[in-house]
């Protein structure tokens, strides 16, 4: 994923994905292992995907049901241990001990009883190898028993040795002092030779069992795979992912109500709705603007989730989805600068910006950035953001970007604005009351906002609509940054200088 | 005088406990003797329920690693459950099936459920804490519901709230603590005394006990403030030794109860004791096994009218006498067992060396 997905370890943390992987729980280490790999399917794996796709929303209907069979998968699984180091140590020949046949008989027992999962294996589209004849070389009375030992069944000789044993057990209990002690000697003489036969017995139990490893290696990876493919399946059901539709090249990305899981999460904690994003991204550009606090960047987050999410082989958290594989993802925050090592945000935007278009002239890539060139001067910002569209605007990539800065509508850009405040809900906004200490002329006010201020803001939050809608490009408005300083109660001929000047501003350009 | 090997099972009541705990006042102190002792008295009545044993550290060696002396081992019947890591399985010569790969690790290989299939000396190396304990605990039950539960060195039982019940416990004293019958019993009715601190209160344990649940990793632990409107507020550190005066930080002249994570020492409550705020409250440890004071200590906390009480009581079922020394000189074994009688509670008996 290190190449195709260009995105930091803490951008990838402000758009959830450490999240999404936290809450896709697998049972067994092999599972854990093809998770923590974050695979990228890239357009070449197209169908490979399509296959994972499609596995999990197979498994999901079985989720949703509770079916049996999903739940026995879950319960095997969940018994599977780490056979990395016994396969390999069966593989070198080397003399296994008891504990590594027991996890060996173990991990057969499960892929047999999965085995019989059909119409699990079926919506997995998995296969197991058949290994009946190696678990019997574990189980020699066929009794399924769990339990391991050198079992007596094993040898004639080591069968004659342990009665023998016993024998002089059953007497060792009842005696004391030097008698005991002369019995206990023989003990320890027929100990040597049970322990020289139980070794003969292991090295030979290895190396039959040998003769399986490809079996044993081939249902130890399914066993895998089934395991991260239910664990999302799971995620799906409890999340509301839901399959997505992979488009041809060059189609663009449609979203439905698409959902940040951990912005909803902290929202429906605050008796509060996420609201979902939807959009149709384009090849070439996309600019969204909107009002201050109107949610681009979780916009932004939302919909890049929902699509890496996809291209990770995971559902996303999204009515509808259907998007174009990409041979690459993008995302640049320009609040990702890297102020503790003293390092200049612009200096670092630069970079990935020459990085990303680098690589956009060869590849189809899906380029996200949230209010690039935030501390540069408006009039260069203005020119770099202008120039990113256009440049994108003709290129295979898909660039959404979301700006405070005017961007010319150009052929094959496209813009969205969030919808903000409808003025009819502005009227169920009490009128503006000045603090009293803010009439008394001469006193010193204290920075510190108020507790009425801070409610004020809430309450313009919750009359924010957060939908994205597509407008026409000359109609771009202004981000209502003025609006929302007259609803916070800025006095008029402050207000009225404020309006004014954007008024001059406008008709200079 | 050692005693009649039968009167073990009935002085400590052991046929009808669930679990037990040997513990030992110093080195040497004759736990895995205790434990021997146990074993051949439950094959020799004829029990019904099978032994589960298991150790924490490391016990049943077949050399003590300092001194390099003998150590006795552990001889046990066929049907015995045990517990104990691969390293030490290895040198065990009992026939065993494995039960169960427990996932717990220690210093000398992950944990192993086995049951002896035949008779025959095993080697204990069990997990190093309550909660891993607890889990081998209930592996033990999932297979032998009925098991007497005997773990050679701590602790078996997990907190839990409301739970009143007591952890048996058979000290074992030898005369490497001291060889003079006075001495040895003043030290161990103190140590008797610390052992068995009593359990906190219902409402407050139930408290302290949700919040440990809630965060796993604090070690330290205040309540302030009167019982109904209590404030609670925790810490985490690596340990409690050394972090004394971050501690010290936390309490508060309302504090009412500081519970502390792990081993509190004589060197933790001397800096406490620097602190005005480190008086009328209840200092509260895991349970007794955790407390490492002496006297002089104890005598200082008493002043400050500072209570101990503990999360999981212990219950001093027995006290096991070993008159030998390390020297392997024996003291006088019947005036310190006569000492030991006139001082304590809790009976007392020496089963002499067994016989293994």
């Amino acid at each position: 994923m290190k190449t195709q997905v260009m995105v930091s370890q803490e951008v990838l943390k402000q758009i959830g994905l450490p999240a999404v992987l936290e809450a896709c729980v697998c049972r067994t280490p092999q599972g854990r292992r093809l998770k923590n790999s974050t695979k990228f399917y890239t357009p070449s794996e197209r169908e490979a995907l399509r296959e994972e796709l499609s596995a999990i929303n197979a498994l999901k209907s079985l989720a949703e049901e509770d079916h049996p069979e999903f739940i026995e998968a879950q319960a095997q699984l969940s018994r599977l241990r780490e056979l990395r180091g016994t396969l390999s140590r069966l593989e070198k020949g080397s003399l296994l001990d008891d504990t590594e046949f027991f996890e060996l008989k173990g991990a057969l027992k499960i892929f047999y009883r999965i085995s019989r999962l059909k119409k699990l294996l079926k919506a997995a589209g998995l296969t197991f190898l058949v290994t009946k004849e190696a678990s019997a070389l574990l189980d020699p009375a066929g009794s399924g028993n769990p339990s391991f030992h050198i079992y007596s069944s094993y040898s004639e000789a080591l069968t004659k040795i342990r009665e023998e044993k016993k024998l002089l057990e059953q007497q060792i209990v009842h005696l004391k002092g030097a008698e005991r002690q002369n019995l206990l000697s023989k003990r320890l003489l027929l100990l040597s030779k049970e322990d020289k036969l139980e070794d003969e017995i292991r090295r030979d139990l290895g190396s039959k069992l040998a003769n399986w490893l490809p079996e044993i290696r081939h249902n130890t990876e399914i066993c895998g795979i089934l395991d991260f493919r239910i664990a999302k399946a799971d995620l799906a059901v409890r999340w509301k992912g839901n399959l997505p539709t992979l488009a041809e090249k060059g189609q663009p990305a449609i979203l439905l109500n698409a959902i940040q899981p951990v912005i909803a999460e902290l929202l429906q904690k605050q008796g509060k709705e996420f609201t979902p994003v939807s959009i149709k991204l384009e090849c070439g550009s996309t600019v969204l603007s909107g009002a201050n606090m109107g949610g681009k960047s979780v916009a932004l987050k939302s919909i890049f989730l929902a699509l890496l999410m996809t291209q990770l082989g995971y559902f996303p958290l999204c009515e509808k989805l259907q998007t174009p594989l990409y041979d690459f993802m993008a995302f640049e925050s320009g609040s990702d600068g890297d102020l503790t090592r003293g390092l200049s945000s612009f200096g670092l935007e630069a970079v990935q910006i020459r990085n990303q278009h680098h690589r956009s002239r060869t590849e189809s890539g899906l380029i996200v950035m949230d209010e690039p060139c935030r501390g540069t001067n408006p009039p260069e910002a203005t020119a770099i953001v202008q120039a990113l569209c256009k440049v994108y605007a003709e290129s295979d990539s898909s660039f959404f970007i979301a700006t405070h800065y005017h961007v010319n509508p150009i052929r094959g850009i496209r813009f969205y604005q969030v919808r903000g405040i409808r003025p009819e809900r502005l009227a169920e906004l009490p009128p503006h009351r000045a603090p009293a200490d803010l009439t008394k002329p001469g006193l010193e006010v204290n920075r510190s906002d108020s507790r009425e201020d801070v409610a004020r803001v809430r309450r313009i939050q919750e009359l924010m609509d957060y939908h994205l809608e597509e407008i026409d490009g000359s109609s771009q408005i202004p981000s209502g940054a003025i609006r929302i300083a007259e609803l916070l109660g800025v006095e008029e001929n402050l207000l009225n200088e404020m309006k004014s000047a954007l008024r001059e501003e406008k008709w200079q350009n | 005088m050692p005693e009649n090997q039968n009167s073990l099972l009935l002085m400590a009541g052991l046929e009808n406990l669930r679990s037990l705990a040997l513990i030992g006042m110093s080195k040497n102190a004759g736990k895995t003797t205790c434990l021997n002792h146990i074993i051949m008295e439950w094959q020799a009545t004829k029990q019904t329920r099978p032994l589960a044993l298991t150790s924490i550290g490391r016990d049943g060696e077949s050399e003590d690693i300092l001194s390099g002396r003998a150590k006795p081992r552990i001889y046990v019947p066929k049907g015995t459950l045990i517990a104990t890591a691969e390293g030490a399985l290895r040198r065990c010569d009992a026939l065993l099936e494995i039960l169960e790969l427990s996932n717990i690790r220690t210093a000398f290989g992950e944990v192993v459920l086995c049951r002896a299939l035949s008779d025959g000396y095993v080697e204990l190396a069990g997990p190093a804490t309550t909660e891993e304990m607890g889990t081998i605990l209930d592996l033990v039950l999932s297979h032998e519901p009925e098991a007497l539960f005997i773990i050679d060195g701590a602790l078996s039982r997990r907190s839990q709230a409301g739970s009143g019940a007591s952890e048996s416990v058979i000290l074992a004293v030898s005369a490497e603590t001291s060889s003079n019958p006075e001495h040895l019993a003043e030290k161990t009715h103190f140590a008797l005394e610390i052992l068995q601190t009593p359990s906190l209160d219902p409402t407050p344990k139930k408290l302290l006990l949700d919040f440990l649940n809630a965060n796993k990793k604090v070690r330290v632990v205040c309540v302030n403030g009167p019982e109904d409107k209590a404030a609670i507020s925790g810490m985490e550190t690596p340990s409690v030794i050394g972090f004394g005066k971050d501690i010290a930080g936390l309490l508060r002249k309302d504090t009412q109860i500081l519970f502390l994570k792990g081993a509190i020492t004589d060197q933790v409550i001397e800096i406490l004791l620097k602190e005005p705020e480190f008086s009328d409250l209840t200092l509260v440890a895991e349970d007794g096994t955790r407390l490492f004071i002496k006297p002089v200590i104890s005598q200082k906390l008493s002043a400050r009218r500072i209570a101990l009480a503990v999360l999981n009581p212990l219950d001093v079922r027995l006290v096991a006498l070993n008159p030998t020394r390390t020297n392997s000189q024996s003291a006088d074994a019947s005036a310190l067992l006569e000492s030991l009688r006139q001082k304590l509670d809790v009976p007392v008996a020496d089963f002499g060396p067994a016989n293994m």
